[in-house]
């Protein structure tokens, strides 16, 4: 009882308010739509939903860590997406194929990454630069690669990665819950995750204290990259083809889902459990509206609001605390 | 006297401006139609409203912060003020004009509350009123494109302040539009350059701290700059229209990370306190040279993203370089 006591203290502000906020919307949700709300149906359309761009925000939390920011997710996602559907159809569509095209998207999505991470940590790029160029660079590979048109054709067994289920419990959200607990142990229980949070709270004093910014900063952007190569995966397996202009909404989606879960933007504080209760939250609001039948395009307005009233929120707290 | 002409030689505008004479005589050997009057003048059709952006986000980077609501701030205006026109009948240029700088500023000014009262870093502030801006005109004021513009703003789009015709008997004219990112650049420089205000955003940029201290009212200085940025995006927005003769909710949505990067390689420093007008002009110009022409080099469409991609990064590789380069260099 004692350990739940302080687990709960030590829980910030930002969490309870998500949980809250998820709560909330279950409850509100219960009483107008209970049947297709709180329905199995809809239940796992949102666990099939929130997985794709809830590991791309994962990718985004660790730049921001950091210090810096990954916007070429996206693009790291479609291209890797890309490069693994073609194997697989260059290889026949055996399960084999799909083994070698999963590690392939995934190797292409580290190589990416730490090409980034070479260009921060090595030349000293700001990070929002290389990633921006990154993001047309990788859209652009991936263009070049179909030339336009999704590639279509994928063995029916990749389709199941993100559309199928076990035990009735959607696989996406397997994968999804596996690469949280990654995440969150790489950066609580390694050397690396105190690296990295020194090193975004402030980069010189991590310098002379004896830690390998450039090498640190490759690690951070190689994993995101990989991140965003497990995206692209289950983006492609998804609609079941790639294209390199697919969910071209997330970038603002998983820095929204990113600020939102606790992560300060300018580096050095970030929660695995921050993220993934706004990834849920976002889901839920998104699943809510549609059950509303309410227009598409107000979701888009909705999370502006709720990421500024956010900000806005917690500039009031921490005002407060300086007071007090 | 040498040492100041060297410098002039080896700045970072002048190896843009090596970049694109380079390309363009590479352009002119593969294809000799490149050179001509028809050139300039659709290079200048197409540079103009990402002219018009990139002045004003320059003006935003030498401040150290950044705006990428602008495109959803000019759909907005343009489009609300379009449907505005139609219901109510009204039909004047001015009036058009007027209103979408007037809505530009409104969220020019929410922009610079969040900033500078809210503390709220520009990036995450501006994002959330882009998607804000963008979702309210989907959400609110409808999806649909609307071709049938106002007569009299319609007419905007056929008056040229010259035309030439080649040879082949094909005309090309120059908008009377183009003029709008020449004042814009014009005032940029006269303000960066010879005003209090605009030694005042350079300072801000360098460091903040200690613009406040040496006397700069920081607060009041960026709710110029973020005003004066959405005014333009308005402004900016209504002038697209006119060239597209079309009213589009989103169609703008996403220019924001080329016009970035066009400031960016014209020598700004995202970290704030650098950047020219003319260096601007360059980047944009260089952009738009290779989204145009790259076609003529024989590059295929698919190809072309790709190839700016690789332009952008490595442009701002050697902007970077140089900047640690000087950084780095003994001072006197």
């Amino acid at each position: 009882m004692d350990k739940l006591k302080t687990s709960l203290k030590n829980t910030d502000k930002n969490t309870t308010a998500l949980f809250g906020i998820a709560v909330l919307i279950f409850v509100i949700m219960g009483i107008l739509a209970p049947r297709s709300f709180l329905g199995i149906k809809n239940l796992q359309g949102m666990c099939v939903q929130f997985p794709e761009f809830g590991i791309l925000a994962f990718g985004m939390m660790l730049a921001m860590i950091s210090g810096g920011i990954d916007l070429s997710l996206v693009g790291i996602a479609n291209f890797a997406g890309i490069v693994g559907a073609v194997l697989m159809i260059r290889m026949g569509g055996s399960n084999f194929s799909i083994v070698i095209g999963i590690a392939a998207a995934i190797l292409v999505g580290a190589l990416c990454g730490v090409f980034n991470g070479f260009l921060i940590g090595y030349l000293q790029i700001p990070a929002m630069l290389v990633t921006l160029g990154g993001l047309q660079l990788y859209t652009g590979l991936g263009l070049a690669i179909t030339k336009g048109p999704a590639i279509i054709g994928l063995p029916p067994a990749f389709n199941l990665i993100a559309n199928g289920t076990l035990l009735n419990i959607p696989v996406a959200l397997f994968i999804f819950v596996i690469a949280a607990v990654v995440v969150s142990f790489l950066l609580k229980s390694t050397v690396y995750g105190q690296h990295v949070s020194f090193m975004g709270t402030n980069a010189t004093a991590a310098r002379y204290s004896g830690i390998n910014n450039l090498k640190v900063t490759i690690y951070t952007y190689g994993l995101s990259g990989i991140l965003g190569g497990i995206g692209g995966i289950l983006m492609a397996s998804h609609y079941n083809s790639a294209k390199s202009d697919y969910g071209s909404s997330y970038t603002l989606l998983t820095l929204l889902i990113v600020v939102l879960g606790g992560t300060n933007p300018d580096g050095g504080r970030g929660r695995v459990i921050g993220v993934t209760l706004s990834v849920i939250v976002l889901q839920l609001v998104s699943s809510a509206f549609n059950i509303l039948r309410v227009n598409g395009f107000i979701k888009t307005f909705v999370w502006g609001i709720i990421l500024l009233a956010i900000m806005i929120g917690t500039h009031f707290i921490e005002k407060n605390k300086q007071r007090s | 006297m040498n040492n100041k002409i060297k410098n002039v030689l080896t700045s970072n505008e002048m190896i843009v401006a090596y970049i694109i004479i380079g390309l363009s005589i590479l352009i002119g050997c593969v294809n000799s139609a490149f050179f001509g009057v028809s050139t300039l003048v659709s290079l200048s059709r197409s540079m103009l409203v990402m002219l018009i952006f990139a002045v004003c986000e320059m003006v935003v980077i030498i401040s150290g912060g950044i705006d990428v609501s602008f495109p959803a701030v000019a759909c907005i205006s343009l489009y609300a003020t379009i449907r505005f026109m139609l219901a109510s009948g009204i039909d004047s240029p001015l009036f058009a004009f007027a209103m979408a700088a007037v809505i530009g500023i409104s969220f020019g000014a929410f922009n610079a509350f969040l900033i500078c009262k809210m503390k709220i870093p520009p990036l995450i502030a501006t994002l959330g009123v882009s998607s804000v801006a963008n979702g309210g005109t989907l959400a609110f004021l409808g999806t649909k494109e609307i071709s049938n513009i106002p007569e009299h703003v319609d007419k905007l789009s056929q008056i040229f302040i010259f035309t030439y015709t080649n040879a082949g008997g094909i005309k090309y004219s120059l908008t009377v539009l183009f003029l709008i990112p020449v004042i814009v650049c014009i005032g940029a420089y006269i303000i960066l350059k010879y005003t209090m205000l605009g030694r005042g955003i350079y300072a801000i940029g360098g460091d903040k701290n200690a613009a406040r201290i040496a006397g700069f009212n920081v607060t009041k200085i960026q709710f110029i700059i973020y005003m004066t940025v959405g005014c333009f995006a308005g402004i900016g927005g209504m002038t697209y229209m006119i060239l597209m003769r079309q009213a589009s909710p989103q169609v703008l949505m996403g220019s924001e990370m080329m016009v970035i990067a066009a400031v960016v390689m014209g020598g700004a420093r995202i970290t704030g306190g650098h950047g020219s007008v003319f260096g601007t002009i360059l980047g944009v110009g260089l952009i738009t040279l290779v989204q145009n022409n790259l076609i003529m080099l024989g590059v295929p469409t698919h190809f072309q993203t790709l190839v700016v991609g690789l332009i952008i990064v490595i442009g701002i590789s050697i902007t970077s370089l140089r900047a640690k380069k000087i950084a780095n260099s003994a001072k006197v």
